[in-house]
């Protein structure tokens, strides 16, 4: 291994400090869904969560040295990625019948 | 120290940038403050050696989903009116101090520090033969499904967000006023 590489790991910044900047991002997205209204934004805060997600669990690959949580991390960026298309495809749909992007206006299931 | 200093300007990155998303009327500033988010996420996965995922979080994240959010802007060109929800006194209350609440549970456990396993890391760790080799070997069946949901999910993305196919109309339309059209 070269020598920068091996600094940055012995630099030392325990688990925990990742996991409370990811438990951050986290409250960041569910208070972007519930506060917001435009569906574009809460599908962008839905992005947020999913990527606090993620850096749990790298968090935990490096403290545990197991590299299982890799591949579940890269399947959650695939899931995230099917997400964001098929969300923004609704977005789309609603906005050509509806004209409007504004969750609160989408009572239709209310009736 | 320089991973030290890396790590906060991470942290700056990736919770500034989620704070603009959240409160941004503008939607296309909101997307390149996601974008800085992205950046700083990847950033943060080379510091935790994960070198493989900070490629696809830049490629996948950085790439493909903000091409599709901007996309999406251009559609849906209309400024909010009033962009915030929640507007009662008491429903504020109860949310902050949920939200309090949680994060001082949080803060509990995670001060409380996690048991790390000693020593450095493996050569190579978090590559992607590293990472290749457990997505191929132990976990190919989740691989090739979540290969089929993005199948689905793309054909199911067109389905949903394609203009309807107007069958031929017989005559032409007769009152201008109800023909809203659909493009």
């Amino acid at each position: 291994m070269n020598d920068a590489v091996v600094t940055v790991q012995q630099a030392g910044i325990p688990a925990h400090y990742y996991l409370g900047v990811a438990a951050a991002l986290f409250a960041i997205g569910i208070v972007g869904v519930i506060i917001r209204r435009n569906a574009l934004i809460v599908l962008m805060s839905i992005e947020l969560m999913l990527n606090a997600a993620n850096l749990t669990l790298l968090a935990f690959a490096r403290a545990h040295h197991d590299s299982t949580f890799h591949a579940l991390a890269f399947l959650v960026v695939a899931v995230a990625a099917a997400e964001a298309a098929v969300g923004l495809a609704i977005v789309v749909g609603i906005f050509r019948n509806r004209h409007s992007a504004n969750l609160d206006e989408l009572t239709l299931m209310k009736r | 120290m320089g991973g030290q200093i890396a790590f906060w300007v991470c942290t700056v990155m990736i919770l500034g940038g989620a704070l603009v998303t959240i409160t941004r009327r503008n939607t296309v500033t909101a997307v390149m403050a996601l974008v800085m988010t992205f950046f700083g996420t990847a950033a943060m996965y080379t510091l935790l050696s994960a070198h493989f995922l900070a490629a696809i979080q830049v490629l996948v994240y950085a790439g493909a989903i903000m091409t599709l959010f901007v996309f999406v802007v251009m559609v849906l060109n209309r400024e909010e009116q009033e962009p915030w929800a929640l507007r009662g006194v008491l429903t504020k209350a109860i949310g902050l101090c949920a939200a309090a609440y949680l994060v001082v549970r949080i803060c509990i456990y995670l001060f409380a520090g996690i048991q790390e396993k000693p020593g450095p890391l493996p050569d190579g760790w978090g590559g992607v033969k590293d990472v290749g080799d457990t997505l191929f070997t132990s976990y190919l069946f989740p691989f090739e499904a979540i290969s089929i949901m993005l199948l689905v999910a793309v054909i199911g993305a067109v389905v949903v967000a394609r203009i309807p196919h107007k069958p031929e109309a017989k005559q032409p339309p007769a009152e201008p006023g109800s023909d809203e059209g659909h493009a």
